[in-house]
């Protein structure tokens, strides 16, 4: 056994001693309104069909709010970055958009939207929009200016520089933007679904809730949470894959 | 002629920003593409707005939110250091704090407020329960990784002078990592405040996310806007707040940077 396992095996400890004292907690206050994990764990296997059904909703939705943030705010982003004046000028908007919370606009949007699909997708887009665009823009923005000598030199377009200078090199920074971006729109996704109350995971929450079961509602918030992990895990993995040549030019650098 | 105009337009680029929005509204407005009862015009706002702050409970829930933000972040903020000394101190711990990290972390802070209702009530322990959850990671996460960069000269001179580990770490690996801390912090900020907006909002007692929702449903529009706004100058405010802390207790860093640029 390497020194690794034997740190991540003794480190498993903590979690379980947490739930240990979650469910001694638990028999302490019993009521059901304070249920212990293993409650919780029963309620998973009582429920996971729904859970699962409703989760997919929710994250159909993040995905496509968060495809059309990325496919509108990255070109927004580059063209700022690029055609420096107006990005400089237009600075302070994006710092205002940057400190209104997202789930702040959900009253408003229902006031124009309503409460279905199209509401929430447009709620999830404005979350995802920020980071993605404050991130592409400030990457574009402080590009090496060698590559924008090195565009001139070879009479690019401002369009064919954009898209072939701006956009790869910007690449490493768009993917940090777009992780936040990711987590933000599935927090959103999940927010907008407990307020504006049709369907999805976030439904559910409030239906247990409301219904007392509390045990349910847990249930509903593990698979968040193991659909959270597992979301990062694959954007972790596919940074990994695209952007090899990126940390491939880092490492001799550390 | 034109890099002339270009330097005046950044010189004055928040006129002109607060210029642009106002006057895209208002021609929107005019225009009428959207109907006035969801577009109020910017004057009808601004009057809405000001009726409101004439009666005290606009104020006054002003203040609850971003106290119950302050409190929380300040709360998340020490606790999330703590948690990083200790990672520091014993890998056996870090490993299984962040296992605790990696589960809560993708949890928004909407789905804690029903489950917790039933056993912390409406009150300030909701509040403090689910911000300190929520916004305690990036502190947490950036403390980590700080102190585990600091570098071994700094570590050596520290050695050299006699301190103990106690010492070493008070007086030279925390401090070395404080700018990265405060990085974690301000994301803090952000976070702490959306946790309070939206659990306000789905607690349903008091606070401006609840007033903004209680808003919506009466389709008072304009007040809708102006709740906004002041959500807005929580966030800027807090931001300050914080901007004031770091530039007090990590002052020598920035003054650093600034020299090597």
């Amino acid at each position: 056994m390497t020194r690794q396992t034997r740190i991540a095996l003794w480190g498993l400890l903590v979690p379980l001693a947490i739930l240990a004292l979650w469910q001694v907690a638990a028999m302490l206050q019993r009521t059901p309104l304070f249920p212990g994990p293993g409650k919780v764990a029963l309620a998973i296997w009582a429920n996971y069909p729904v859970i699962l059904r409703e989760l997919g909703i929710t994250l159909l939705r993040a995905v496509v709010g968060f495809g059309l943030a990325a496919v509108t705010m990255i070109p927004l982003g580059i063209f700022l970055g690029r055609v420096r004046v107006i990005g400089r000028v237009l600075e302070p908007l994006m710092d205002m958009l940057a400190t209104l919370p997202p789930p702040a606009i959900i009253p408003l949007v229902m006031l124009f939207a309503g409460t279905g699909d199209g509401a929430k997708v447009v709620i999830i887009a404005y979350a995802a929009a920020v980071p993605l665009l404050m991130n592409t823009y400030e990457a574009s923005h402080s590009i090496h200016p060698m590559l924008s000598r090195v565009a001139r030199s070879l009479h690019l377009s401002r369009f064919e520089t954009m898209r072939l200078i701006d956009l790869p090199s910007s690449l490493p920074m768009i993917a940090t933007g777009a992780r936040l971006a990711i987590a933000s729109s599935l927090l959103v996704s999940v927010t907008s679904e407990m307020l504006l109350a049709t369907n999805g995971i976030g439904t559910f929450l409030q239906r247990s809730q409301e219904t007392f079961k509390i045990d349910a509602g847990l249930a509903g918030i593990a698979f968040i949470s193991l659909a959270g992990i597992i979301v990062n895990a694959g954007v972790f993995r596919l940074e990994k894959n695209w952007l090899f040549w990126h940390y491939r030019d880092q490492r001799p650098a550390e | 002629m034109i890099p002339g105009i270009a330097v005046l337009a950044e010189k004055f680029r928040v006129p002109i920003c607060i210029a642009l929005v106002l006057g895209v509204w208002q021609i929107v407005f005019v225009l009428g593409v959207v109907n006035e009862k969801y577009f109020p015009s910017i004057p009808t706002i601004a009057v809405a707005f000001g009726q409101m702050l004439t009666d005290g409970s606009v104020i006054a829930a002003w203040a609850t939110t971003f106290l119950r933000a302050l409190i929380g972040l300040i709360g998340a903020a020490l606790l999330g250091v703590a948690l990083a000394i200790v990672s520091d101190l014993s890998p056996i711990l870090s490993r299984g704090i962040r296992y605790v990290s990696d589960v809560l972390q993708p949890i928004p802070p909407a789905a804690f407020v029903p489950m917790a209702v039933f056993m912390l009530g409406l009150g300030s322990k909701l509040y403090a329960f689910v911000i300190i959850l929520v916004t305690v990671w990036p502190p947490y996460l950036n403390g980590v990784a700080a102190l585990a960069g600091v570098g071994p000269v700094q570590l050596n001179t520290g050695r050299m002078f006699g301190l103990t580990n106690w010492g070493l770490l008070w007086r030279v690996k925390l401090p070395a990592a404080l700018p990265e801390i405060f990085t974690g912090i301000r994301y803090a900020a952000t976070i702490s405040l959306i946790a309070v907006i939206v659990s306000e909002m789905l607690a349903g007692r008091d606070g401006i996310g609840f007033m903004i929702f209680k808003k919506a449903f009466a389709m008072r529009t304009p007040e809708v806007f102006g709740l906004m706004f002041l959500v807005a100058i929580n966030g800027v405010l807090l931001n300050g707040l914080v901007n004031l802390l770091r530039r007090g207790l990590t002052g020598w860093h920035m003054r650093m940077m600034e020299r090597s640029e």
